[in-house]
């Protein structure tokens, strides 16, 4: 799982009928860089299935590829990225 | 398997239940020399009590993680499987 | 996942077994611009994927990859690495809209 920062959301109009009861959130996956510095992180957005409601700002571990459908054990869903996690706290000491 | 340095520690109180009541540590992942960067931190669970400041073995394999957790539902890939002397 | 716009379709007659019958799109990844961060825009990448979903060229379509592309009844049993999961709407940073399906 990496640290992302949720940035946005992203609205369907329709979804594959496994995906129902769930958001999209645009989220940048962060450096050791940005987590260390108050600058907006300037990579590239994914798009994270997120069932926890994570908010504008929030920092949130995003599982990714296979792990990421795995939630979903036995019945997988096709999801590649997954918020399994809203941080409250992530301290770094350099 | 890869190398990496224990760089902090994650809180959170919303997440999968799973992750309940295991320690989530923030690990850069380095070249095989030890001090050259690969990539972005991860979030890892740790059975082992490694500390910050400390480099560590750890593994991507989530089938791993999914024994050491107990369950197989779960959306945890990486653990520390072990601490480097 | 990531948003894409679907540009064109593909038409291939020899192909392996399990993929007759599939529609076959062409897709190129967009991103938030990097300096205003008011738009979406192209990432100048293609990727060939599969439509269970009834896309139309110039629609704007959120795309799982890697083997989750499998985890679908209709892509179970294909040889891919890309699947079309949900049509896009609207794309929100913010409270600004950056993308609006009526106004594109």
């Amino acid at each position: 799982m990496r640290i992302g920062k949720v940035i946005g959301t992203v609205t369907l109009s329709r979804r594959h009928p496994s995906l129902a009861g769930a958001q999209y959130r645009m989220v940048v996956p962060l450096s050791l860089d940005d987590l260390t510095c108050d600058e907006e992180p300037r990579a590239e957005a994914i798009v994270v299935f997120d069932e926890l409601g994570a908010g504008y700002g929030c920092r949130i571990a995003i599982s990714e590829g296979g792990e990421a459908a795995q939630p979903f054990y036995p019945e997988l869903k096709p999801v590649d990225a997954y918020n399994a996690a809203i941080l409250d706290n992530v301290s770094i000491v350099k | 398997m890869q190398v990496g340095t224990v760089v902090g520690t994650a809180t959170s109180t919303v997440k999968h239940a799973s992750m309940e009541g295991w320690k989530l540590l923030v690990v850069q992942p380095m070249l095989a020399g030890g001090t050259t960067p690969d990539g972005d931190p991860v979030l890892v669970v740790d059975a082992l009590g490694a500390g910050t400041g400390q480099e560590v073995m750890i593994s991507s394999d989530g089938k791993g993680t999914r024994e050491l957790l107990g369950v197989e539902a779960t959306p945890v890939r990486w653990s520390v499987v072990g601490i480097k002397d | 996942m990531f948003v894409a716009k679907v540009t064109g379709s593909l038409v291939s007659t020899q192909k392996v077994d399990t993929l007759v019958g599939h529609k076959l799109l062409v897709v190129e990844p967009y991103r938030l611009d990097a300096k205003d961060r008011d738009r979406l825009v192209t990432t100048g990448r293609t990727f060939i994927t599969v439509d269970t979903m009834g896309a139309g060229e110039g629609e704007y379509v959120l795309i799982t990859q890697g083997s989750s592309a499998r985890l679908t009844p209709e892509t179970k049993d294909l040889p891919i690495d890309t699947v079309i999961v949900g049509i896009i709407d609207s794309v929100h940073i913010d409270q600004q809209c950056v993308f609006d399906r009526e106004e594109d």
